[in-house]
């Protein structure tokens, strides 16, 4: 094998790093913009045409770029942010633009699910519209929401392997350094485990997540 | 009391105007169970969510307690909802809380202090009879126990006006009863003016004091109960009455009627109350010694008041007949021909 344990566990660490960190930030874009992309919407709560159609042409875009192109694209802003457009943390920034707007389809999914009887009781009984978000909306589709939020943990680990291609290290660039490029099978089966066990993992612990905020 | 005047609501589908409502006058007093009956498309549902502003009328005004609510805005809205409760046909309970949080959420939202949350929600429960139900799931719990939680959420402000979305309509019939009941009940209770709409006529001859007959966004008939059901004028009305009530007479039956070579003398009698206690068939039957074949007859009660109605075949001379027929009318009985009856 041509990586020692060391390496293999760097690489591990860069790739929760890099997936929780992005994770973090995309999930602050994607619970604004997809909230926003629900009440905004005809006959919902805050209803505004003009902030839906451009929201939803804003995503669309950022949703329709490929993860490595966006990377390549956005590299001056991306030293303007971090400082520098190489390395594990400025593969942060490209994964951020990438996951919010992904995110924020996701949880304008999971909140429309919401019946809209409850809207409408909620309506009935006098409440705000930020009452109704935070005491009706979210509670209600939190459940759906976790299961939706863990689909965009499992993409983010899976984007994050592209960001070898700019030095970010993790996971997938080891396996695509040592275990494609230098044919060493061993190290593309041993990272390749590690992404399986990390995916079962996260998955699982947000499907048992789900069921326990079910009920609160 | 809740008054509409002239309220109209159109709705735009597509390039097209719908008119759900229709120019509605109509007032409900203080106390009152009134009942808005229609099939589906009539208006119903749109009329009930203009009292809580949930739909805003497209013209006209809707007037609670003498306070016009058509012009309120944001806050006032909210205010004014405070104060009318409402049901759901579906219940439109929070499945993610327990009961308990259902019922306090009304309470929740007004930062009710929280021991005063759990005393009041504690009553409201056993009010409805579902204090032991407090830590359940709504998914753990029947259509009617459902609605009972729907019905003490809704009470939980001290409303003076309920509202009733087809609040039975998903419900068995004996449930339905039991919910009723229950309806009932808050309305003597607490005096609270409750409007509910409806497409069973059962639930109108059940618990209302008065009716309306929604259609295409009209109301084509109004008045007591009493009166609808032992005269309704309208034939969308006369369906729906016959809908709990009925006396259709069975085809050979009719057929013998429409008979225009046989003269059948059959009349509808009906006795309204007092009246119905009365042998007075019997001794007809035998003063002007006829034979009284009856072919249809039913007893029910409205509003409390006891209804009876018999279709009932005359046999004996022409002459006779009428002398029983007035007499029959002098006992303050209604009897009319059938001669066509009901195409």
């Amino acid at each position: 094998m041509l990586v020692s344990n060391e390496q293999i566990l760097e690489a591990l660490w860069e790739t929760l790093y890099m997936t929780g960190v992005s994770f973090l930030f995309s999930l602050l874009v994607g619970s604004v913009l997809g909230l926003l992309l629900v009440v905004t919407r005809k006959g919902h709560l805050l209803e505004n045409e003009p902030v839906s159609k451009v929201l939803n042409v804003i995503i669309n875009i950022f949703r329709s770029v490929p993860f490595i192109i966006l990377m390549v694209a956005i590299i001056p802003l991306t030293r303007l942010i971090v400082g520098t457009s190489i390395g594990t943390s400025a593969a942060i920034v490209p994964l951020v633009f990438y996951a919010g707007p992904y995110i924020a389809r996701l949880i304008e999914n999971s909140l429309l699910e919401v019946d809209e009887g409850v809207i409408e009781a909620a309506k009935a009984m006098g409440a705000s519209p930020l009452q109704i978000i935070f005491r009706f909306l979210i509670p209600e589709a939190l459940s759906s929401l976790v299961l939706a939020l863990t689909i965009a943990i499992v993409g983010l680990i899976g984007a994050s392997a592209m960001a070898g291609a700019i030095g970010g290290g993790g996971l997938g660039d080891l396996a695509i350094t040592y275990g494609y490029q230098r044919f060493d099978t061993m190290v593309m089966f041993l990272t390749v485990a590690i992404l399986v066990v990390l995916v079962q993992g996260v998955q699982s612990g947000g499907n048992l997540l789900s069921r326990q905020v079910r009920r609160r | 009391m809740i008054q509409f005047k002239e309220v109209t609501k159109t709705y735009q589908s597509g390039k097209e105007d719908v008119h759900a409502l229709n120019g509605i006058d109509l007032t409900v007093e203080t106390g009152e169970i009134y009942g808005v009956i229609g099939f589906s498309g009539a208006g119903k549902s749109s009329l009930i969510r203009t009292v809580n502003l949930l739909e805003r009328p497209s013209s006209g005004h809707v007037l609670i307690n003498g306070k016009d609510i058509s012009k309120l805005s944001g806050s006032e809205i909210r205010k004014t909802r405070k104060d009318i409760g409402m049901i759901f046909q579906h219940f439109n309970l929070l499945n993610s809380k327990t009961v308990f949080h259902n019922v306090a959420m009304p309470l929740i939202l007004a930062n009710t202090p929280k021991n005063k949350i759990k005393e009041q929600v504690k009553e409201l429960l056993d009010f409805v009879g579902l204090a032991d139900q407090a830590e359940k799931y709504p998914d753990q719990l029947s259509g009617g126990q459902k609605q009972r939680i729907g019905i003490a959420r809704a009470l939980a402000t001290n409303p003076s006006v309920l509202l009733c979305d087809e609040a039975t309509s998903a419900l068995d019939p004996q449930t339905t009863q039991s919910i009723l009941e229950l309806l009932r009940r808050i309305n003597r209770e607490y005096n609270i003016t409750i409007l509910l709409i409806t497409h069973e006529m059962g639930v109108i001859r059940e618990i209302c004091d008065k009716v309306a007959v929604l259609e295409a966004g009209k109301v084509i008939e109004q008045g007591t109960v009493f009166d609808i059901f032992t005269n309704p004028q309208q034939p969308t009305t006369q369906r729906f009455v016959r809908s709990v009530m009925n006396d259709e007479l069975p085809e050979s039956l009719l057929k013998k009627i429409r008979d225009p070579n046989q003269n059948h003398a059959i009349y509808r009698i009906q006795f309204i109350g007092a009246s119905v206690g009365q042998p007075l068939m019997s001794r007809i039957s035998r003063e002007y010694n006829l034979d009284l074949n009856v072919l249809f007859g039913n007893i029910t009660e409205l509003q409390g008041e006891p209804y009876g109605n018999l279709i009932v075949e005359f046999n004996g001379p022409a002459s006779e007949i009428q002398k029983a027929l007035a007499d029959i009318r002098l006992n303050k009985v209604q009897a009319e021909e059938v001669r066509n009856y009901a195409s």
